[in-house]
């Protein structure tokens, strides 16, 4: 059996778990920059406080399986993107203790919610910033990275940050309208006409981009086409759909925040895709950077006997919750 | 800045965030099981004190839960930022581990976190202890698999090298490494004792200042009671650490005693000051007990033990930080444990309560579990240099290839962010035990709501505080 292979689809499902589930919470906390309603606000973050830590997890997860199975990819992207990263874990954390700062503030929940927003943008931004690098290339030396920390700051990765951000903001209405009642809803419905338009548009500009600064990109388009053409495809009609749904109030809510879920699952397959069997893209394959047999075995009996209970009782949570969030909050 | 070295930034950096993030897991560790403790006994009794001492914990739980995680994400992305060369050699051995992690406690205590601060009112008691005790489950299972890896590290087994890579042979060995069985209890049992200590010190000034007497005084019981069964266990674990360590890693022990000599005159005193001049092998001043360490370390009157320069010198580690690591931890442990005794004795005459000298002790004790839990961590960790994995790995060959400024950057990022996340953990706990948990109807609420008495500032527009105040 491939371990290698099946440790990279164990990889790509951490990552496309946390791409969806934070994706909604940090585009929660986006939202919150242009909203200036103190009770708007708390029932925002009520919609996302109590099951929002299970969602991060999902990123130590990806970060595990790299380290476990790819370690000579996990030595050298780290320190590649080393300036994202550190300001994607600041801001997760300054966003992430805001929860409960905010919780217990009444005086400064103002500033806290500030912080939780710009918390929220700069941590998504960031994550954008390694997409982009990852499309432009990584230079290495040998087993280690061989170029500049500010690799990852040029223009095209900057473009690629707000894309990110957009498609973040996109999960994040959708989630609003579902779980809000009211001036929330509204506000939600509202932002939810263009959002996943601008995601939309962005997306196909970034692309472009890419494959003009990226020929292996060119090259991996052609021998992916069908599968590729086919998410685009679903992207853009679950852009669009989300869009002309927005305005109609004669549908459920969940099917905007489906939509839009599936939207953003196309568009992590489609990269996905691009980058096979690359994990560092078109430079080291994952077979090339895979670790032994008997790490790949183990990591992979624990992920497959466990992750299904974790799938259970997530489901669980989000089930004690579910419902639109009370008007006076969880507590 | 072409002088500053990396080496010495990318230790500080990782020292600074893990030595941060360690506070606020032993804290939760041992609130989550007192907390469980608390909602058994109220579950069980009716007694609305237990209640109150749920509803008051709880939030200082959240808020350390939370600083936890966060500065945990950072951990898992940490052995890549600044030490890669480790991480590729040792990511198929501790990935794994920490991945098994994040697997059975991560998500564990992710899933019932929400329930057990949010879902009260929509799952009921049962299930709501069931959250409970998976969150307070969550973190010990998490503390195993750290503790695994951390203890691999230390003492690795069940790998060998092929084409200088390492391939793990036997992962029951590289869990059940030689230090492991030791090292996890005393772990445990130092976040235990840390959760004691803490909320008996917040207890013991309630009572210094004859507030919420009925509260304070069910916590301090509960507390010293904890406490004095579980030094009693960690005097008898810590000593079976030092005995694996004589074994596995002698450097530490050796550096952690303070002597240089091959063979320490006979009888031993044992040492509590020492300056030593690494370079010279010897120490500038020395000052201890007379006979105290051959009849500790040897169980004889006039037994010797070995110095640190039975170890060459390109593999010892600073003797300097780690004994005083050592001695801090150790000291404060024979403090707890004298405490403990003295607690058994004023319970014994009921003046538990009122000895205000001993009160006060318990207060400037608060924050002993936190410092005790570092001290031991300074020591485990710089003892174990030069190596990152004991006989492995040299430190110095770990590294990261980052530049020296942009390491220097992110350090002093980690400093602020994580200042502002100290002080405002401190200012919001601070808060919170000033205002106490009185203002608290002494009955549930019909909407089971836990937190909601707990908000300071808002608490007075609560229609039901409203209502009867």
């Amino acid at each position: 059996m491939d371990l290698p292979l099946l440790s990279a689809l164990f990889l790509m499902f951490a990552l496309t778990m946390y791409v969806m589930l934070d994706g909604f919470d940090l585009g929660v906390g986006v939202l919150l920059l242009p909203q200036r309603d103190q009770q708007v606000r708390n029932r925002m973050v009520d919609a996302i406080a109590p099951t929002w830590d299970g969602n991060e997890t999902w990123l130590i997860m990806a970060a595990l399986t790299l380290l476990a199975g790819f370690p000579l990819a996990y030595g050298i992207l780290v320190p590649a993107f080393y300036i994202p990263v550190v300001l994607m874990l600041l801001s997760l954390g300054l966003r992430g203790v805001s929860f409960e700062f905010r919780h217990n503030s009444a005086t400064s929940r103002r500033r806290w919610d500030f912080v939780f927003a710009g918390g929220s943008l700069i941590a998504a931004w960031a994550q954008g910033l390694v997409v982009g690098g990852l499309i432009q290339g990584v230079d290495t030396d040998l087993d280690s990275f061989g170029g500049s920390p500010l690799d990852a700051f040029s223009p095209f990765c900057l473009l690629a940050g707000v894309t990110v951000v957009a498609g973040y903001a996109t999960l994040g209405v959708g989630w609003l309208r579902l779980k809000g009642e009211d001036a929330t809803r509204a506000f939600a419905r509202r932002h939810q006409r263009w959002l996943p338009l601008a995601f939309l548009g962005m997306t196909i500009i970034t692309g472009a981009i890419a494959i003009s600064i990226q020929p292996n990109l060119a090259v991996s388009w052609r021998d992916h086409r069908i599968a590729l053409s086919c998410c685009l495809i679903a992207f853009a009609a679950c852009g669009l759909g989300i869009a002309w749904l927005a305005g109609r109030d004669d549908v459920d809510d969940r099917i905007g925040f489906g939509l839009a879920l599936a939207m953003m699952l196309s568009g992590v397959v489609a990269l996905g895709l691009s980058f096979f069997p690359y994990v560092i893209p078109f430079r080291i394959t994952l077979w090339q950077a895979a670790s032994a047999a008997s790490t790949q075995e183990f990591l992979l009996i624990g992920a497959l006997v466990v992750t299904p209970v974790v799938l259970a009782y997530s489901a669980f949570a989000y089930k004690v919750f579910r419902g639109r969030t009370p008007a006076e909050g969880w507590y | 800045m072409h002088d500053l070295d990396p080496l010495i930034l990318a230790r500080l950096q990782f020292a600074f965030t893990i030595s941060f993030h360690i506070i606020f897991p032993t804290i939760s560790i041992g609130l989550a099981l007192f907390l469980a403790i608390v909602e058994a006994l109220w579950l069980k009794t009716g007694d609305l004190v237990y209640r109150q001492i749920y509803r008051f914990w709880l939030n200082i739980f959240a808020m350390s839960f939370g600083i936890g995680v966060v500065t945990g994400i950072v951990m898992s992305f940490q052995f890549g930022l600044t030490f890669a060369k480790f991480a590729q050699l040792a990511g198929p051995v501790i990935g794994p581990l920490i991945g098994y992690e994040a697997l059975t406690a991560f998500f564990l205590e992710a899933g019932f976190l929400g329930i057990m601060l949010f879902g009260e009112s929509r799952v009921g008691p049962k299930l709501h202890f069931f959250a409970t005790c998976m969150v307070a489950l969550g973190t010990t299972i998490s503390t195993a698999w750290i503790l695994a890896a951390n203890s691999w590290m230390q003492t690795p087994a069940g790998v060998a090298w092929d084409h200088g890579r390492l391939i793990v042979t036997d992962w029951w060995r590289v869990i059940d490494n030689p230090s492991w069985s030791v090292r996890l209890p005393h772990m445990l049992l130092a976040a235990y004792l840390t959760a004691a200590f803490l909320v008996s010190g917040v207890s013991a000034w309630y009572l210094l200042r004859g507030r919420e007497t009925t509260f304070a005084r069910r916590t301090l019981s509960l507390g010293m009671a904890a406490a004095c069964i579980l030094i009693a266990a960690q005097v008898f674990v810590g000593d079976h650490v030092g005995t694996t360590l004589v074994k596995y890693q002698p450097a530490k022990l050796q550096a952690a005693e303070g002597w240089w000599d091959k063979t320490t005159p006979s009888p031993t005193p044992y040492l509590w000051i020492i300056v030593p001049d690494q370079a010279g092998q010897r120490n500038r001043f020395q000052m201890g007990t007379p006979y105290f360490g051959s009849i500790w370390l040897t169980r004889s009157l006039h037994g010797t033990i070995g110095g640190l320069r039975n170890t060459p010198v390109d593999q010892q580690p600073r003797m300097v930080l780690v004994f005083y690591s050592f001695k801090i931890m150790l000291a404060l442990g024979m403090t707890m444990f004298t405490i403990a005794v003295i607690s058994l004795w004023l319970r014994w005459h009921g003046r538990l309560y009122s000895a205000r000298w001993f009160l006060r002790t318990l207060v400037v004790m608060t924050p002993s579990g936190v410092v005790a839990t570092l001290g031991g961590w300074y020591m485990a960790e710089i003892g174990r240099q030069p190596f990152v994995i004991t006989g492995m790995m040299r430190t110095a060959d770990a590294v990261s290839p980052v530049p020296a400024a942009t390491l220097l950057s992110t350090l002093i990022a980690f400093v602020c962010v994580y200042a502002v996340f100290f002080g405002a953990f401190l200012i919001f706990t601070l808060r919170l035990i000033r205002r106490g948990p009185v203002g608290l109807p002494p009955h549930a609420l019909p909407s089971g709501s836990l937190k909601r008495d707990l908000r300071p500032e808002i608490a007075g527009v609560q229609p039901y505080l409203s209502g009867t105040e």
